[in-house]
């Protein structure tokens, strides 16, 4: 059995914005289990990529897709967003890049509010994500204060968004589940 | 969701309770044997009698001797301990009054049982989880009111804003070790207290309860089974990089204002 199931059958989904490695694994695993990407237009499930590489100019998503989201995405539907655990730690060396991302957790959080109670809206901030060494969430110079004292991996975040997409998961909108193994929370190291 | 909790143990607190057995059903569903562990037992044994592998255990989690008791218990029957729920929990629904006289006898109650418990709970649980290392999951249900504070339930709101950076520290200190700690911070759910204040057996409501559900995004109470829904996340392999996280189930009571 896979770490995780949900039944997606009959569902169609959508994502905008970035499109690394982070979106093509949400895209196959939506897929197993049993969502149809869309060609565009309405969705039952709206995936919002965030870059996850802290850059000096992100790359925001589709600003059209998400002002019409409430026309977008149909009843009973989802929005997650995938942004980055620093949208509430900002970090000093990558300012412009936490602000972008305070910013989309806010907006998130906005339309959550707005779409209630048809759409439920949600995010996963992901933390230092590492695959074959290389790191493609997050700054490797957050693993020291990581309590598990490694990388994640993109199953994680894939994980968290199957999760966030499950029909029974239906009362939980506007909140951010960070997949950093506890960086965010606390100071990891004795001092 | 569906995954794979064959050969796990779990043991789960005020699992007599609506929101313990939910979470309770939903592991077994998932293939975990069931430690049911109440103070009322009774209510354990008749919550353990409908699932497929599951003990009943009666314990009072305020006392330290019984929650080292209630671990031995399941150690002998199942000879691990894989999964901790601590979602024993009363509130104080029958003093709504403000600090300066909210009474004493009141505060230590519920602190002792929501946060003191919850505390041994996990001390009496974790010496065999941190022997085994296989690594572990400890669920926490917070509340709400751990996040956002209320009016006239100082000790419930106190009690559980402890519970939720308890859950932080536990996940700094075990996430080494391979455990992960994390808590749900409920909304307003439909048991059997809430059901006794607010609402019909169906979650229904009216009078007061409409009013207040005005302010929740959803327009509803929570269903237990919602709970149990992020618990069965929570403690599956999906999640071995959450850590240290409040997961808020609250049909967006805390994501924003609706002015």
């Amino acid at each position: 059995m896979r770490d995780i199931e949900v039944d997606l059958s009959g569902r169609s989904f959508r994502l905008i914005g970035d499109t690394g490695p982070v979106a093509t694994a949400i895209d196959a695993a939506l897929t197993v289990n049993g969502a149809t990407r869309g060609a565009g237009g309405e969705a039952d499930l709206l995936i919002v990529m965030h870059d996850l590489l802290p850059t000096q100019k992100p790359v925001p998503p589709d600003d059209a897709v998400l002002s019409e989201a409430g026309e977008i995405v149909n009843a009973g539907g989802r929005i997650v967003f995938v942004l980055s655990v620093l949208a509430g730690v900002p970090a000093r060396r990558h300012a412009a890049y936490s602000v972008t991302m305070a910013a989309a957790q806010a907006r998130m959080r906005l339309l959550a509010m707005q779409l209630a109670p048809t759409v439920l809206v949600n995010a996963v901030g992901a933390g230092c994500i590492a695959e074959a060494g290389a790191v493609i969430s997050g700054d490797a110079a957050m693993l020291g204060h990581v309590p598990l004292g490694r990388p994640g991996r993109i199953a994680d975040i894939v994980n968290a968004v199957l999760f966030l997409c499950d029909p029974a998961n239906t009362y939980t909108t506007g909140q951010t589940l960070h997949v950093d193994a506890g960086w965010s929370v606390g100071y990891a190291r004795n001092f | 969701m569906r995954c794979d909790l064959a050969d796990r143990v779990a043991l789960v607190t005020g699992a007599a309770g609506a929101i313990g057995s939910a979470i309770a059903r939903r592991l077994a569903e998932n293939g975990a044997a069931v430690v049911i562990l109440d103070v009322d037992r009774d209510g354990a044994q008749a919550v353990a009698a409908t699932l497929p592998d599951a003990m009943a255990v009666q314990a009072d989690i305020r006392d330290p001797g019984a929650t080292v008791a209630a671990v031995a218990a399941t150690l002998a029957r199942y000879g691990r301990l894989d999964i901790l729920i601590n979602n024993a929990g009363v509130n104080t629904f029958a003093n709504r009054v403000t600090v300066d006289a909210f009474p004493v006898e009141e505060w230590e109650r519920v602190t002792a049982i929501d946060l003191d418990g919850l505390f041994l709970m996990s001390r009496a649980a974790l010496p065999p989880m941190l022997a085994a290392g296989r690594g572990g999951r400890i669920v926490n249900i917070a509340s709400v009111v751990g996040l956002a504070a209320m009016r006239l339930q100082s000790a419930f709101v106190a009690a559980k804003a402890g519970v939720i950076h308890l859950t932080r520290s536990m996940a700094l200190e075990l996430g080494p070790q391979g455990i992960l700690t994390n808590a749900i911070a409920p909304g307003s759910v439909v048991t059997d207290g809430t059901r006794k204040l607010f609402y019909g057996a169906d979650g229904s409501f009216a009078g007061r309860a409409a009013e207040f559900m005005q302010h929740i995004p959803l327009g509803r109470p929570g269903m237990p089974a919602e709970i149990a829904e992020a618990a069965l996340f929570l403690v599956s392999p999906a999640a071995g990089y959450v850590n240290g996280q409040v997961l808020a189930v609250d049909g967006g009571w805390t994501a924003g204002s609706n002015i």
